[in-house]
């Protein structure tokens, strides 16, 4: 019987090793998980983000509408967190680009001791945000922080990094780029890896110096993994949140200044209780990750064959 | 031949400045937390402790908060996450990659889809269903929400789909069904695969902060991230305790890292890390 | 056991990989599915395991139909072209594992495994890994895994092509040693006609998906029925020559530059038809059939080829060192009986 069913022809859908209901056997354990804590909070998100004078204990409301919208835009606060949270990417990417493009060449040479490089590169990329930004918050201390200490050797002043409202993104920054750097030059690295080694041969055969074949043969060969890098470093940066914690004690920066979107979510939903709001940030941050990944896949697809 | 050596200096010097760089704060997390009180009032700071076996921040460290709690707080939400979570992810890989049904990929994709919604996004109704469920403020809160991985199934089923067919056939023709096949062949064979998804997942799992933040309040369920926030919080601005508290959380990842250094640069290198 | 085929379709959504095919298969024989690729061998071999299902028709064994009956109840051992070995388990494992999975206590499918090990002569690499040998090797581990469970049927996929020319020789003898002791009923896809030729006790020559002819190889040879099977077999390849028959009865080329005359007048006056002639057939003897040119003579080691101009025609014959024939000499041809054969133009049927 089992036989004729494992078998039979015809059955569309099925094959001939495993029967209908087979395959939902295996993917159940997988399928809930991904049904109840992404697929469904999804959707009630994009509800709950248009439902008018939401209230979370009772789930009443009062209409849908694009009040939470009209309210978060106006809302100086979220403005602000966007601002934060634009320039947080605008000087993350770039510069941590650029530097991790610079040591991943570096650490691309074939020389002694580039295991030992490697670890000490990579090794920021395992550690938790917060215990690691609480190291930088005792380095960008004003007073007997290191960073002031080894610009003081230079005749800078003490800068007050976290607790001058003004200095506060900047310290930011420099974590973020700090942070972002062993996953960047990893991407890189790789992408470095699969460059075949005959077009520097064909390169030196030719008589070209060093810069040249780096500007002329790595970067340009380089272009589609640096532009996936950058892209999914903007998605990971447009998500900056974990980092204020530690620096700021918890605070988005010394006077509620250093918003970012994700803080501005995390603060509507678990401090205010705004829980519309908090959707409807929500929904603005998934349309910039949205734009980001669409740009990702284009880059992907165009240069696939590069 | 002397300008070849020029550009080895060169690249040498820059790569001890680089990781110099990369690697201070971890210098400095640990000579601070060795440091006296009278060590941190220096400045400028000085480089090195005074005393390069003072334990006494870490002694200090566990008695005002419970580190170790913390600790195996830690270690038995990420085991458990990584023991379902790669459960989890080789039955869907394989269903995905092996088996035939109806709609296969049309799911696969739409599962694709979902892969980028931030998780930050998905929170707010998360803790609404497990406050439904009743198990805020439990280790199992911790867990739950991360028993499937889109991103690592995605992974592993690419992997399953380059091993050849006609191993599947051989071994379905010997007799052995699909899921023997799964564990005996399949998974013995993407094993490496399977070690790299689970150190992503490990680190993720053991850095986890947002998500617990939001659902864990009593101090006995806290994780290391987050005890070692509430301790900064709570205990105030001793830099050199908290140093201590910090390196504490770290080593274990550090040496997960030293040890499986290959696994997470492959691993990273073929699919970026989530999030 | 023999194997009966009864009007077996298979249809892709968009090829008919194998069209209305019927014939058996003899008990005990090793025989040859030949064809060019493309032309549904495999997909007959992966019916016969099972691995695919049937579209329309009946596969039986001996008595069974085992259309429907899926693949680990036929009881076949199929060798895959790649091998198939499992990368992450010895030899022994790897031959045990169909044993394994029928739960056979551990003694005893290690006994039996070490008996195929040493049928195949692989015993001596038992600890290794699939990856520690070579392909042949691989193979005849494959070769044991597929026969431990002692099949009713044992199939092979291009067995030789993954190897070298010298492991090809090789690995042939042995194919052809280890059926003979095991006398299973043996079934193995190659599209290499020499391969097939020089071991199997007959060949099944398919094209597009369609039965051209079943034969021992050297009937095959001799007596092909349709063109393509001419063709198909023999090297260096037969000649074709586009023709029709003349009001005698005999071939006449196409631009009426010359007349060939034949042995036997089987062709119906005008009718188009091609002529196949091998290189073995033309001798230089009494009974003259064709006017010819020397065109260019060629040594290949022992032999030695010629190409001759027959009318227009130019064709690629064995020529005797004996001769002293030089290029551009005109010479008289005698067509053998054997060798010589007349298709029919449209259909490819022989006449």
């Amino acid at each position: 019987m089992a036989a004729a069913v494992l078998g039979s022809k015809k059955k569309s859908g099925s094959g001939i090793f495993n029967t209908k209901w087979e395959p939902f056997i295996y993917l159940a354990p997988f399928l809930i998980g991904i049904i109840v804590f992404t697929l469904y909070p999804v959707i009630n998100i994009v509800l709950i983000s248009f439902k008018e004078g939401y209230r979370q204990i009772t789930g009443a409301f009062t209409g849908y509408g694009l009040g939470n919208y009209a309210r978060i835009l106006s809302d100086p606060y979220f403005i602000n967190a966007l601002k934060n949270t634009a320039m947080y990417v605008i000087f993350v990417v770039p510069i941590s680009t650029v530097l991790s493009l610079f040591f991943a060449n570096l650490l691309n040479q074939k020389i002694k001791g580039i295991a030992i490089f490697q670890t000490a590169f990579f090794l920021p990329m395992v550690t938790s945000v917060t215990a690691i930004g609480l190291v930088w918050k005792l380095m960008f201390n004003d007073r007997i922080g290191v960073i002031n200490a080894v610009l003081g050797l230079f005749g800078v002043e003490p800068i007050g990094w976290l607790i001058d409202p003004s200095m506060n993104i900047w310290a930011l920054i420099i974590y973020g780029i700090w942070n972002m750097m062993p996953f960047t030059i990893i991407l890189l690295l790789s992408g470095l890896q699969n460059i075949d080694p005959l077009y520097y041969t064909a390169a030196r055969v030719d008589g070209a110096s060093s810069s040249k074949q780096f500007f002329r043969i790595t970067v340009p060969l380089l272009a589609p993994t640096i532009g996936l890098t950058c892209i999914i470093n903007m998605i990971s940066a447009s998500k900056v949140f974990g980092e204020l914690f530690p620096l700021f004690n918890g605070s988005p920066g010394t006077a509620y200044n250093l918003f970012t979107v994700v803080y501005y979510i995390y603060y509507e939903f678990s401090v205010s209780r705004h829980l519309g709001y908090a959707a409807a940030a929500s929904i603005i941050l998934f349309l910039i990750v949205f734009v980001f990944t669409m740009i990702q896949l284009y880059v992907q697809r165009k240069w696939k064959y590069y | 031949m002397k300008k070849f050596n020029v550009k080895k200096f060169f690249v040498y010097f820059f790569l001890v400045i680089g990781a110099l760089i990369m690697i201070f704060p971890f210098y400095w997390m640990i000579i601070n937390s060795l440091k006296t009180a009278q060590d941190m009032t220096l400045y400028p700071p000085s480089w090195t402790p005074s005393n390069w076996f003072n334990f006494e921040n870490y002694k200090v460290a566990f008695e005002k908060a419970p580190f170790a709690l913390y600790f195996l707080n830690s270690i038995i939400v990420t085991i458990s996450c990584l023991i379902i979570t790669t459960f989890t992810t080789i039955m869907g890989a394989f269903a995905f990659s092996r088996l035939k049904f109806k709609g296969r990929d049309l799911i696969f994709s739409l599962l694709l889809g979902l892969m980028m919604v931030p998780f930050e996004m998905l929170v707010i109704t998360n803790y609404m269903t497990v406050a439904k469920i009743g198990i805020i403020d439990t280790l199992f809160v911790l867990i739950l929400p991360f028993t499937s991985s889109i991103f690592y199934t995605y992974i592993l089923r690419n992997f399953f789909l380059s091993i050849p067919d006609s191993l599947y056939y051989s071994a379905r023709i010997d007799g052995a069904s699909n899921w023997k096949y799964l564990w005996r062949i399949m998974v013995p064979i993407a094993k490496p695969s399977l070690v790299t998804i689970t150190i992503l997942n490990a680190i993720t799992c053991w850095n986890s902060f947002y998500w617990t933040l939001l659902v864990i309040n009593s101090d006995a369920k806290r994780t290391l991230p987050y005890g070692l926030y509430a301790f900064m919080t709570e205990g105030g601005s001793d830099m050199k305790l908290m140093m201590a508290a910090a390196t504490i959380t770290i080593v274990p990842m550090i040496i997960l890292f030293l040890f499986a250094r290959k696994y997470i640069v492959n691993g990273v290198a073929r699919g970026g890390l989530k999030g | 056991m023999q194997i009966k085929i009864d009007h077996l379709t298979k249809k892709f959504p968009d090829t008919v990989a194998v069209d209305d095919f019927t014939m058996d298969f003899e008990s005990g024989k090793l025989t040859a599915l030949l064809g060019p690729s493309g032309c549904g061998k495999s997909t007959m071999l992966n019916m016969l395991a099972g691995i695919l299902p049937v579209t329309e028709g009946h596969i039986y064994f001996d008595d069974d139909d085992v259309t429907d009956m899926p693949p680990q109840k036929r009881g076949v051992g199929l060798v895959f072209q790649n091998y198939a070995l499992y990368p992450h388990m010895t030899v022994l494992e790897n031959i045990c594992f169909p044993l394994e999975i029928q739960k056979v206590n551990k003694a005893e499918r290690i006994e039996k495994a070490k008996e195929m090990a040493k049928l195949v002569q692989i015993d001596q690499y038992l600890d290794r890994l699939p990856k520690e040998l070579s392909g042949g090797q691989q193979q005849r581990v494959a070769i044991a895994r597929a026969l431990i469970k002692n099949p009713r049927l044992l199939l092979l996929d291009e067995p030789l092509s993954n190897l070298d020319a010298r492991l090809r020789l090789e690995m042939r003898e042995e194919i052809r040693r280890i059926q003979q002791e095991t006398k299973v009923t043996t079934i193995f896809v190659t599209h290499d006609q020499e391969e097939a030729m020089s071991i199997s006790d007959s060949i099944v020559l398919m094209k597009n998906g369609v039965l051209m002819q079943v034969d021992k190889p050297q009937e095959l040879y001799d007596d092909p029925k349709h063109q393509f099977v001419a063709s198909f077999l023999g090297n260096p390849p037969i000649n074709m020559i586009d023709g029709k028959i003349n009001e005698d009865g005999d071939f006449e080329l196409l631009d009426n530059s010359t007349v060939i005359k034949l042995n036997s007048k089987v062709g119906q006056v005008g009718q188009e038809v091609v002529l196949g002639i091998r290189p073995e057939a033309i001798t230089f003897d009494e009974v003259k059939n064709a006017k010819a040119e020397i065109i260019q003579r060629y040594t290949m080691g022992k032999e030695e080829l010629a190409n001759i101009k027959i009318g227009s025609a130019e064709i690629r014959v064995y020529l005797s060192s004996d001769y002293t024939y030089k290029t551009g000499d005109i010479i008289e041809i005698t067509l053998r009986d054997k060798g010589v054969f007349l298709f029919d133009k449209e259909s490819g049927k022989r006449l």
